[in-house]
């Protein structure tokens, strides 16, 4: 892209890019606290409250966390189920999208409304768990990922991006022989990675931070994600409705294990992100396929 | 059966996805290649196992215990395995974080998936359960009792107010009937010439002085004496109202069990906290301070007063002496109420309980065999090994006492799981008490024993009101609000009365007489 | 769906030939939907019966078929609850300042941010804005805590060191929607610029180059082709949007919610939280959930036609 030289073009460069250095400082301040927070003690936590550079540094919170295998199993499990849960997620979640976004498609609206119904009742909790029961999926790594693997939302989203795409191409591909997967697979999936990796990041995200599922499903503890041990953490550790009745003989984690275990499990969601970044400038595509 | 069938074909239709894209017009990209994914995902799926089916020929008994987690992570199976030789059994702990143990706990049994042994949270959802109680879904053990040695010591009281319907259910965790009491800077009341307040007005002179006194002689007003939170029960209120002579939850009044909250000592208590507050002798936004930020003001130097669990004052003084090295502690409970008399809260004897769910425990037999199982936990032998862990590695005896071990960190981790789940209190048990070494600590386990002796129950504990479990809580948020809003002076006497008449309007009056009709003084 | 078996029955011959024809043709799309269609079926639909304990007195031990059906009882007692219009209201107000104050922030940041010529600063600032998504309520709400309290907060001391009076932003019921909203604003606006970023992403470029040598300037390229470009993702967001209406984070609002805050604070997700799920009655919170849904759907529906009319394509 060619940058333009007039004067207006010029201030407009300059006002957009501090107002974005002052919101991107604003956003990273108690980021930086967290971490900060994480090098440091509860003591001068309690008296400086919010910190941006320790005073007293001390790594006794990553020293507990780390001095057992459950942070690290609990993150190869995340990651296991992030990776596989994504997968699976976008595969069949882009061929109903697909199948959905053709217009040819009798029965498409029915179906549509009845995928958004879905976004607004839900059975609740003891039904889904009935279900996930009688499928035999209690305690395998499956029931994190099966019933959670298409989500209305990213579905409408997708979708919506495919629909976008000219039907010419579509038609032409056709013409030459492709049959539909192909048509999916070789045409509007290459089109459409901006969306795809949108998808695949909203994806993750959800993967990442299985909770309750896990909890309802996983009766054996050693099955558990990452998220179980960073909110018992962070709700121990922050005093909440329940602890406060607690005995005393459990003092809760100090706040900087709660740091420490936000940074930790947060890291490898955070690094996905500029992984996938290079495919939001992939537009440009469109231009140089031919019809 | 039929479920599982179409899982196994949405699987496969997937599967054959992947096939057919390959078959489109020759070789896609690398990148699609590597659809087959959800395949391990499901290979676990095959192997369902139901909750362990106990056998009962041979020992060890087996048995599955799902109890909430209170620690960061679930122990290891040091402990476990110990227990296990002790008492000749095969255990499986399901540990749940306490945080969402109820979804999990209301998931289970409404899927008829509880395990033998189920452990409540708190006596909330011991309330919550006493329907299902009364419906027969859990075994009665009271007529059990009596064979086992050491279930039959624990307390009758106590059993007594986890009754339903007057038949016993389950076994009870047992607490101090009063931890409560205040934490307070003994360095900074030596400094301005104060003594422990003996009664609610030296207690009110002391925070004021600790405000405007500049006890840590800084020459600054930055200091304020209590430190208190969003919690007007486990918080400063509870207890204050208590040496106020308030009734604990429900009192009687003119033979009848009336709330706390139209005692006029409940509105001394609330003129009490809003004078305090007026004069900025505590941190002014306690409605909305949570324990982390409570604690963190008196670990700063800033607050001189705590009240609430004694036994808090370990960790409080961990990290004060870090940051005010010279920082003194002490703890205080003995505070007169007006009229000179001492009184505090008490619970019931117990912070939780354990069930025998019918759907797990199939007959009388094996019922026995978890039952005896728990009977040796009432010995001294297996309490200490859940309750300190193992003598030598997390803990050491001196005086008679138990002392914990230098490595917190691994008791932390191995032990404190187990700490939550053992029932009875050391007096039954058997199990050692704690042997402490900070001053204001030991202090602080006399007062519990002095507490006790002024101790004022709760008369409701035992009673049952279908109206208060259904709304209880609910309505509980108007009273708690309306006395939120007098401290802060936003509403006034009368309008303190009003909210106590619509509390009455919506409920109130229905709880009052359903209590009044099963209440025998 | 109806309508083509309106259509069948109607319609003589041909037609139905033609429309066999098409499904035969089409027959590749409908096994690509169908893995879905099961999904929906099978972990969406089948748990639905789990509604029917909002019409009944339902006991977890009795299950769904073994409890007593009470027919509206729990839908009166909503109605009839002193607080309920005062909830309600609150509820609708903090979702109209939600739509008018947060929904517009991700979009015009995915544009400032489009704007960012050198390709470093753009991934920086992205990374960046989207951090606070990752952190909790309770971090979020105890960082701000530490900032507003009146008791040392920063916020407060500057307000004093300048010559004014404290303000109580924690428990003065004025400020909780402010605050609420900025905190929604400062969480998700980065995130909810991905999903622009990449319909922007799509544009095709020649077409700012053809814009460029008629002249127009960046802020009427931003207005001619990029927003023109993700109006639709706007629309659907909007809908969706809309259709979450009384989802307003029930973790972050119960975090906020205070004693004295409580009569602007109090919406439908905290209300059922007190009355409905700390007291274990599962059939009034479901029977409350059943009301929120409701309302939803009427409003998803009426905003998709809407949408139709205004020539858009609509959600379904």
């Amino acid at each position: 892209m060619v940058e333009d030289k007039t004067f207006g073009g010029r201030l407009f460069s300059i006002v957009n890019f501090t107002l974005l250095a002052v919101i991107a400082l604003v956003t990273v301040l108690p980021f930086l606290h967290v971490v900060a927070g994480s090098f440091t003690t509860s003591a001068e936590m309690a008296v400086k409250k919010f910190i941006l550079v320790p005073t007293v540094w001390s790594f006794d919170a990553y020293t507990f966390i780390f001095s057992t295998n459950t942070i690290f199993r609990a993150m190869a499990v995340s990651s296991g189920v992030t990776l596989f849960g994504t997968l699976f997620s976008m595969l069949t979640t882009a061929l109903m999208a697909y199948g959905l976004s053709r217009r040819d498609l009798d029965g498409r609206k029915a179906i549509m409304f009845l995928v958004v119904f879905t976004m607004l009742f839900s059975g609740g909790l003891i039904p889904t768990f009935l279900v996930v029961k009688e499928m035999g999926l209690i305690d395998s790594y499956a029931s994190l990922i099966i019933p959670s693997a298409i989500s209305a939302f990213n579905l409408i989203i997708l979708r919506n991006f495919f629909q976008n795409i000219p039907e010419g191409l579509e038609e032409s591909a056709k013409i030459d022989g492709c049959s539909d997967f192909g048509i999916l697979f070789r045409i509007v999936l290459p089109l459409s990675m901006p969306a795809i990796a949108t998808i695949s990041l909203f994806y993750a995200v959800t993967y990442w931070n299985t909770y309750l599922s896990a909890i309802l499903y996983l009766n054996d503890s050693a099955k558990w994600p990452i998220q179980v041990l960073l909110r018992q953490i962070v709700v121990l550790a922050s005093g909440l409705e329940y602890s406060s009745e607690l005995d005393a003989a459990v003092p809760p984690p100090d706040q900087t294990v709660k740091m420490a275990v936000i940074v930790v499990a947060t890291l490898p969601i955070l690094l996905v992100y500029p992984f996938l970044q290079k495919h939001f400038a992939k537009g440009a595509l469109i231009g140089s396929i031919k019809g | 059966m039929k479920k599982k069938k179409s899982i196994s074909i949405l699987v496969s239709v997937v599967l054959a996805f992947s096939l057919l894209i390959s078959a489109c017009s020759g070789g896609g990209n690398g990148g699609n290649n590597n659809n087959t994914s959800p395949a391990p995902g499901n290979d676990s799926g095959a192997k369902t196992e139901e909750t362990a089916k106990p056998e009962e020929q041979e020992k060890p008994a087996e048995i599955t215990i799902m109890l909430p987690l209170n620690t960061a992570e679930t122990p290891p199976d040091t402990i476990k395995n110990e227990i296990e030789k002790l008492t000749n059994t095969k255990l499986t702990y399901q540990f749940f974080p306490a945080d969402t143990y109820e979804e999990k706990l209301n998931a289970s049994f409404a899927t008829g998936s509880l395990p033998d042994v189920t452990y409540l949270k708190n006596q909330a959802t011991f309330i919550q359960m006493k329907e299902a109680i009364r419906d027969g879904q859990f075994w009665e053990i009271g007529p059990y009792l009596s064979e086992f040695p050491n279930l039959g010591k624990l307390k009758e009281e106590i059993l007594n107010n986890t009754k339903v319907d007057g038949k016993l259910y389950s076994l009870y965790l047992g607490r101090p009937l009063a931890r409560q009491g205040m934490i307070y800077r003994k360095d900074w009341a030596d400094k301005l010439g104060l003594a422990a307040p003996a009664n609610v007005d030296e207690l009110y002179a002391m925070m004021e002085k600790f405000t405007i006194g500049d006890p840590d002689g800084n020459n600054q007003a930055d200091t304020i004496g209590l430190a208190d939170r969003n919690d007007l029960i486990y918080g400063a209120f509870k207890t204050v109202s208590a040496w106020f002579g308030t009734p604990n939850n429900w009192g009687e009044m003119d033979g009848q069990l009336q709330p706390e909250f139209t005692f006029p000592e409940y509105v001394e208590t609330m003129d009490f906290f809003k004078k305090v507050r007026d004069a900025k002798a505590m941190n002014v936004d306690f409605a909305a301070t949570s324990k982390t930020d409570q604690i963190n003001l008196f670990t700063s130097g800033k607050a001189g007063v705590y009240i609430g669990s004694m036994q808090d004052v370990n960790s409080l003084v961990k990290d004060l002496v870090k940051n005010v090295p010279t920082a003194v502690v002490d703890t205080h409970s003995m505070v007169a109420g007006p009229d000179g008399q001492f009184a505090t809260w008490s619970i019931p004897g117990y912070n939780n309980v354990v069930l025998f769910p019918k759907s797990a425990v199939k007959d009388e037999a094996e019922l026995k065999g978890i039952l005896a199982f728990f009977d040796k936990m009432m010995t001294p032998e297996v309490a200490n090994m859940m309750y300190w862990g193992k003598e030598g590695v997390h803990y050491t005896v001196q005086d008679g006492k138990a002392k914990a071990g230098d490595d917190q960190e691994l008791t932390e981790r191995e032990v404190k799981g187990f700490k939550d789940s053992v029932i009875g209190e050391p007096e039954t048990n058997g199990m050692f008490e704690g042997f402490h070494d900070l001053p204001a600590r030991i202090h602080a386990e006399q007062l519990v024993l002095e507490n006790e002796k002024i101790a004022v129950p709760d008369p409701t504990a035992p009673l049952d009101s279908a109206t208060y479990t259904e709304k209880g809580t609910e309505l509980q948020e108007l009273i708690k609000d309306a006395t939120y809003k007098y401290i802060y002076g936003s509403i006034d006497k009368a309008g303190f009365d009003k909210a106590v008449e619509e509390w009455k309007k919506r409920g109130g009056a229905q709880i009052i007489e359903e209590f009044n009709a099963v209440y025998k003084p | 769906m109806q309508q083509t078996v309106v259509q069948q029955a109607r319609v003589p011959q041909p037609r139905t030939s033609e429309l066999k024809k098409r499904l035969w043709r089409n027959r590749w799309l409908y096994v690509m939907v169908l893995p879905g269609i099961l999904f929906f079926i099978i972990f969406k639909y089948i748990p639905m019966f789990g509604l029917a304990i909002a019409f009944q007195d339902y006991k977890p031990f009795k299950g769904v078929g073994g409890s007593e059906w009470v027919g509206f009882e729990h839908f009166e007692r909503l109605f009839t609850e002193p607080d309920f219009l005062t909830i309600l209201v609150n509820t609708l107000l903090l979702f109209g300042m939600n739509l008018l104050f947060f929904f517009p922030v991700p979009i015009i940041l995915a544009l400032m941010l489009n704007e960012v010529r050198l390709s470093f600063f753009k991934r920086t600032f992205q990374t960046l804005v989207y951090l606070p998504h990752f952190m909790s309520w309770v971090i979020i709400v105890s960082i701000s805590f530490v900032m507003l309290t009146s008791d040392g907060g920063i916020i407060n001391e500057l307000l004093v060191y300048f010559g004014f009076e404290k303000i109580n932003f924690l428990l003065s019921p004025e400020w909780f929607r402010p605050m609420y909203i900025i905190q929604v604003i400062w969480r998700e606006a980065g995130w909810g610029t991905i999903i622009y970023l990449a319909a922007i992403a799509s544009v095709d470029p020649q077409l700012y180059e053809a814009a460029r040598m008629d002249g127009a300037g960046r802020l009427r390229q931003v207005w001619h082709i990029t927003l023109p470009a993700i109006r639709s993702v706007i629309i659907i967001l909007l809908i969706l949007k809309i259709g979450d209406v009384l989802e307003l984070g029930f973790e972050h609002v119960y975090l906020l919610l205070n004693s004295m805050n409580r009569d602007v604070a109090e919406i439908i997700d905290t209300y059922v939280y007190t009355a409905g799920l700390r007291q274990g009655q599962f059939s009034y919170s479901t029977a409350i959930g059943f009301f929120k849904s409701f309302i939803g759907l009427v409003l998803v529906v009426l905003a998709n036609k809407l949408a139709k009319k205004m020539g858009e394509e609509g959600v379904y």
